[in-house]
């Protein structure tokens, strides 16, 4: 049966949301579906976003059916609204970024490690099974909806983020079809996602805001994780096309950083007052300082704003202490937090704040996103022409950029760096929240209806571990080179065989390789073999195994094999190694790395 | 509810699913029956809209703390304080449940054409109309709902009126 329906699936660090269009209206009209979820225990709402949070539910709870949904009942788990209401009272109960653990390949994240650190009573999820839950519940959604219309029959494109290496790609699309999406599921990038919705929301028209040799800077700080994207537009056959030149590293630093940055700066402010807040009282707190935020930092904002956070108990008012917050304050530590004034050559700074390190993910050291857009734009930048690598638009998304000083902010450091050359914000209209559901469903519908496409192949090139041959030095590990089998930008649905000596494998053992990525080494091609790099330049990823059956009629116990790659037509990559007289080959899979920390 | 309340558990849950599948196809039409003998189920509890709304309005707004306070003993500025974060996620409430919009939608203070009578209880006259008079003066814009999405509540019996549960600190 032929797809109805392009449905986009925005699988958010924070908030999810589904968008759909239908495939029988002659120009896309993408709609949000609406998500009925539990806001309270035994009290479904419907709402535009599904909060990415999972309550893991006390015994009694599970009995009287606080939890139950309209499609399912006992239900010992509670995603979305209610779930994030519970992250502030019951943290040890509450899984709140199950999406940053994907991609953090020093755990296994087929592991139950979540909620992280959760005492023995708690019953936890791996971060595939967290991801996989919240997919399901917007599956439930969708067939509520549309009965008749199984999503798994329908055109179906889920967001990640272009960070995301292709072991994270994996295990998303792992806990996709798990969840009950299609195999014909495509991951799309959320950058990309994001230009896609304003590429919808232009329609023709968008020939008239980019020409060819632009470079668009997409730049996208949600609530846990910044991800940049340099798309850029040439000419092909007298057509206008895009192509996605380069994508950052994973960024673990959002708007949830500059709320609970506020926050600490006003709970200074109530303690100089005499006021300890208690974590509830935090975590309203927190919620207020995002609206203040919001307000303060409008165009028009006033010059400062209270900010009050009411007693525990029933007594509203009498319980409630507030303080003045000043805009400039507020500006002054967001924008020197983290749109830092710096120099376009500077690095991000590596020392590690030790208190976040608890948390067990690696955020990062240095909050100043402007230093690691720096450090981005600086490796685009070819030595000859510093210039021609501006980027000459730019596209904001995410949350933050709700506040129009964090915009300036960020325009601003972007004129210290370029001058007259700075780029310049997309003209059109932006949706901050829900782009990325949008586009991506405009993407499905043009994939089956047709329209502009922006191209761009593998974002990453990858590298196999090799140990080199030579005398073993007692105690010291073989040096190792890594061999490139993917280089930067490999189209789908095409495939190379990596030039390289013969590698013996062992008949009947598993054969494992140690994996690594780079977003910035761009030359490479494969069989090129590197024997140093630096170590922000190749960055380690799961590794890849494979067992050699026994049926090898080579006679000999080792198997002399090479590599070949493939990136599939829905982006998938794969590497095989192929016995080099027979040509038979097996396919490595992804596994565990030996050094994970669970 | 039990037939369809399953439908729902197979259509959401793919090994459950597989399960059934595994008992109808391998086995006699007796073993079919058994997912249907379920127990039955007792009639939901009906709970008025008006609670479920006040809920809303106390989880997200504290709204039922504020007006139960008594506020004598507070100056305007205690008050003032603490209503800025009530007007604020109670707006949010209401704009999310109702979409409030003005009937009518010009400046107040502004000339409004009155076609036949008072439009069905759209608009109301305030003063005598004039006879031939077409046109008046927008004294307040109304408000209308243009949605009424509450959440749908499915408790017990002993919770049907509660608008927020006591809380228990454990620790």
């Amino acid at each position: 049966m032929p797809a109805k329906y392009a449905i986009g699936i925005d699988l958010g660090t924070t908030n999810s949301v589904l968008a759909f269009a239908s495939l029988d209206s002659e120009i896309p009209q993408v709609e949000l579906l609406p998500i009925p979820q539990l806001v309270a225990p035994q009290t479904v709402e419907r709402r535009d976003s599904l909060p990415s949070f999972l309550y893991v539910a006390r015994r009694g709870e599970v009995e009287s059916h606080e939890f139950d949904l309209p499609w399912a009942e006992n239900c010992e788990f509670a995603v979305g609204e209610v779930a994030r209401s519970q992250s502030s009272e019951n943290p040890d109960r509450t899984v709140g970024t199950a999406k940053s653990w994907l991609c953090h390949s020093r755990v296994d994240r087929h592991q139950p490690i979540l909620p992280w650190k959760a005492p023995d009573n708690v019953p936890q999820v791996s971060p595939v099974t967290a991801s996989q839950r919240y997919l399901e519940h917007l599956v439930a959604s969708w067939t509520q909806a549309f009965p008749d219309e199984p999503i798994a029959q329908q055109q179906v494109v889920l967001t990640v983020p272009a960070s995301f290496d292709a072991s994270a790609r994996e295990l998303t699309r792992e806990a996709a079809l798990a969840a009950g999406l299609p195999d014909s599921l495509v991951l799309l990038e959320e950058p990309q996602a994001a230009t896609y919705a304003w590429l919808s929301s232009s329609g023709d028209d968008w020939r008239k805001s980019l020409a060819a040799g632009d470079r668009l800077l997409v730049c996208d700080v949600g609530g846990g994780t910044t991800d940049l994207t340099l798309v850029a537009a040439g000419e092909e056959d007298g057509e206008l096309q895009l192509r996605r030149q380069a994508v950052g590293n994973h960024l673990l630093v959002g708007g949830d950083n500059m709320d609970l940055a506020l926050a600490y700066h006003v709970s200074e402010l109530f303690r100089e007052k005499g006021t300890d807040l208690d974590p509830w009282q935090s975590v309203s707190l927190w919620h207020s300082c995002r609206a203040a935020k919001e307000t303060l930092l409008a165009a028009d904002g006033p010059e400062t704003q209270t900010i009050s956070v009411a007693g525990r108990g029933s007594r509203l008012i009498g319980g409630s202490v507030s303080v003045e917050v000043n805009r400039e304050d507020v500006a002054r530590l967001l924008v020197d937090g983290f749109f830092t004034k710096c120099d376009v050559s500077e690095q991000p700074s590596r020392q590690r704040v030790s208190g976040f390190q608890e948390i067990g993910l690696p955020y990062e050291a240095d909050t100043a996103i402007t230093r690691h857009l720096a450090s981005f734009l600086q490796r685009q930048t070819d030595e000859e022409s510093a210039d021609s690598s501006a980027p000459t638009h730019l596209l904001f998304n995410g949350g933050v950029f709700k506040s129009d000083r964090l915009q300036q902010a960020l325009l601003d450091r972007l004129a210290d760096w370029y001058g007259d050359a700075a780029p310049q914000i997309l003209a059109g209209d932006h949706d901050l929240d829900y782009a990325v559901g949008r586009g991506a469903a405009f993407y499905a519908w043009t994939s089956q209806r047709g329209g502009i496409r922006i191209r761009g192949g593998t974002p990453r090139s990858y590298y196999v571990g090799i140990e080199t041959a030579g005398l073993a030095i007692p105690g010291a590990p073989r040096p190792m080179s890594a061999l490139c089998v993917v280089p930067h930008g490999m189209e789908e649905g095409t495939e190379a065989d990596v030039p390289s000596e013969e590698i013996g494998l062992v008949v009947g053992e598993s054969a494992r390789f140690r994996i690594f990525s780079s977003s910035s080494r761009a030359d490479d091609v494969p069989g090129d073999k590197l024997k140093r790099w630096s170590a922000d330049e190749l960055v380690e990823t799961d590794s890849m195994e494979a067992t050699l059956n026994a049926d090898v009629d080579a006679g000999d116990e080792y198997v002399p094999v090479r590599f070949q790659s493939r990136i599939t037509e829905l982006g998938i990559f794969e590497l095989s190694c192929v016995h080099t007289a027979s040509g038979e080959s097996w396919k490595l899979e992804f596994s565990v790395r030996d050094d994970a920390e669970v | 509810m039990g037939r369809l309340s399953l439908a729902w558990r197979v259509l959401t849950n793919g090994e459950l699913a597989q399960q059934l599948a595994d008992l109808v196809s391998a086995a006699a039409p007796v073993i079919t029956e058994q997912p249907v003998a379920a127990k039955p189920e007792p009639a939901p509890v009906v709970r008025n809209d008006a609670v479920t709304l006040l809920a809303s309005l106390q989880r997200e707004a504290r709204l039922v703390d504020f007006l139960m306070e008594p506020i004598d003993e507070y100056s305007d500025a205690q008050i003032g304080a603490a209503v800025r974060d009530i007007h604020r996620d109670s707006r949010t409430v209401l704009d999310r449940l109702f979409a409030i919009s003005p009937v009518v939608d010009q400046s107040e203070g502004s000339a409004v054409e009155i076609s036949d009578g008072v439009a069905g209880g759209r608009l109301r006259m305030i003063g005598e109309t004039e006879s031939g008079r077409t046109s008046g003066t927008l004294a307040h814009h109304g408000w209308q709902a243009g949605r009424c999405e509450l959440p749908t509540w499915n408790g017990s019996t002993q919770a049907v009126g509660v608008i927020a549960p006591a809380e228990i600190d454990a620790g």
